[in-house]
């Protein structure tokens, strides 16, 4: 026999072998839909959570983004010329991390002072006007990061002058919204770590509810990955059939929440739409479902076996 | 084929099951093991087919040092050996021809050449008719049948079977006796271990006597005590 067809023999088999346990592992869980029904919905209830936790993170975000609130930086000047001011903002324009600036001469801040005055004629007794140039410089983007960079920038292209930028609650609501995704992390973890231990109890305990077979395939000759196999499949299964519930829930559960959030968003009047999850978020619950059935899985057969006989 | 040299095995703290047990049996050769119950007969053919260790001597089956035999090379043993076994160990989930097939899937055969095997080895012991039955719906002496035909389904170059006429009457028992023995003739190494002194003395093959752990007598050559 040639190598080549001694190959294409071999693979063919580890085919058929797949084939072999992936049809059997789905037949056992056909005979027993109750109890396949349960663990899969066990799977589900563990992952919606946290998927649904990602999925009110992901709209506080985008709802935040929705509030008008950019950070701006104030850049306090002596008074000059009006037309150096200019250049100097349309300098700071061309900045990939600046998004605009609005120069503001004293003359006309004064004026903008003096038409808001119930009695602009209080102003006349000032010899000279106190107020300073303003640069209003709006960073490209709200993260402390680019607002400080922007900060630098500035300190540094203008040294004397006076600096204030409002971009305390942009620190303040990321740093709410790194709280929120490390106890996401943190739940999702111990969720997923706790399906696991599930996953690798089932899959032990189906294993030796099988002894008699493998106790007969190894006189045989059966290696550990030949008995394993079709609990890996069962695991799989599992994953699928549990992610795919926790997809069901996860949207179910969007669709509960839409109503109230929207409401709420109108009270403070914002114009706001729930974000459904994409069908990525969607593949990649299921995925990590399928993983987390096969891992379990594998840490459940692997033990059984080591203790049967 | 089998080898053992001084071999003794002992289960916990009671008392040895097999005492200083020195035996060579040829490639080729069927021999018998008889003895009462208790005397070590079974213990005998656990350890000779790599489900137990010896607790000292030496023990070598088929090119396999059993004593030292790591746990990643039992199952490539275990693939060279047929088992026979007095209750059948047929799984009663599937039907005959699964049962059958079993030992050429682990190995990795295709699935011509597995039904190919298979129905040579029904036809073998003439359950051809039956390969889609339930063991349950099968007599003793069928389900019998139906595991010496897993036992030899994979061509092994050792069969061992343990009171293989145990549960049968004794004309069936000469049937089943009569094809270890036509196996025997197409080149297998067997050893059957029968607590039926007499039907295996009407055998034209060597006989090991086993008491008390201890083998007491042999019979006829081709396996040396």
């Amino acid at each position: 026999m040639s190598r080549t067809r001694a190959l294409r023999e071999r693979l063919g088999a580890w085919r058929e072998a797949h084939a072999d346990a992936a049809r059997r592992s789905l037949a056992r869980r056909l005979q027993a839909p109750v109890m396949s029904l349960i663990s899969i919905a066990v799977l589900g209830f563990i992952l919606a959570l946290p998927a649904f936790l990602w999925v009110l993170l992901d709209n506080a975000r985008a709802l935040s983004a929705h509030v008008d609130h950019e950070p701006r930086v104030a850049v306090y000047l002596e008074a000059g010329d009006p037309e150096e001011l200019k250049d100097r903002a349309r300098e700071l324009e061309q900045r990939a991390d600046v998004a605009r600036v609005t120069a503001i001469p004293a003359e006309r801040a004064l004026e903008d002072y003096r038409a808001g005055l119930e009695d602009p004629g209080l102003l006349d007794w000032m010899d000279e006007n106190p107020l300073p140039d303003t640069l209003d410089v709006v960073p490209a983007r709200s993260d402390p990061d680019t607002v400080g960079r922007v900060e630098e920038t500035l300190a540094r292209e203008f040294p004397g002058a006076t600096l204030v930028s409002d971009d305390e609650w942009v620190r303040q609501l990321n740093a709410l919204h790194d709280l929120g995704a490390r106890i996401l992390a943190i739940v999702a973890g111990l969720l997923g770590l706790g399906a696991l231990l599930v996953l690798a109890l089932a899959s032990a305990s189906e294993l030796r509810e099988r002894r008699e077979e493998i106790t007969i395939a190894r006189i045989s000759g059966a290696t550990h990955r030949f008995l394993r196999r079709p609990s890996l499949y069962g695991g799989v299964y599992g994953g699928l059939g549990g992610g795919l519930f926790a997809v069901g829930l996860l949207y179910l559960g969007a669709a509960l929440a839409r109503e109230p959030l929207e409401s709420a968003a109108a009270a403070f009047e914002i114009d706001y739409a729930l974000h459904l999850p994409g069908p990525g978020v969607a593949l990649g619950v299921v995925l990590v479902a399928v993983l987390l059935g096969w891992t379990g899985a594998r840490l459940g057969s692997g033990h059984a076996l080591r203790d049967a006989p | 084929m089998i080898l053992l040299q001084r071999v003794t095995k002992r289960f916990g703290s009671q008392s040895e099951a097999l005492s200083q047990v020195s035996l060579k049996i040829d490639p080729g050769v069927m021999a018998f093991v008889t003895g009462p119950s208790g005397a070590g007969k079974s213990t005998l053919l656990r350890l000779i087919a790599g489900l137990e260790r010896p607790t000292r001597g030496r023990l070598r089956v088929n090119g396999f040092d059993l004593d030292r035999l790591s746990a990643r090379d039992i199952p490539q043993f275990r693939r060279g050996v047929g088992l026979v076994f007095q209750d059948h160990r047929l799984l009663y989930d599937r039907p005959v021809y699964d049962n059958i097939a079993l030992p050429l899937e682990i190995m990795g055969y295709r699935r011509p050449e597995i039904r190919r095997r298979v129905r040579a080895a029904l036809d073998k012991v003439a359950l051809l008719h039956r390969e889609t039955a339930r063991p349950q719906t099968l007599s003793a002496g069928e389900q019998q049948r139906v595991g010496i035909a897993r036992a030899i389904v994979h061509r092994p170059a050792l069969l061992l079977a343990d009171e293989p006429t145990g549960n049968l009457d004794p004309a069936l028992s000469r049937e089943i006796l009569a094809l270890f023995a036509d196996f025997n003739r197409i080149g297998m190494t067997a050893l059957v271990a029968s607590h039926d002194q007499d039907l295996v003395e009407r055998m034209p093959h060597p006989v090991l006597h086993l008491e008390d752990g201890r083998i007491e007598a042999r019979t006829r050559q081709g396996a040396e005590a």
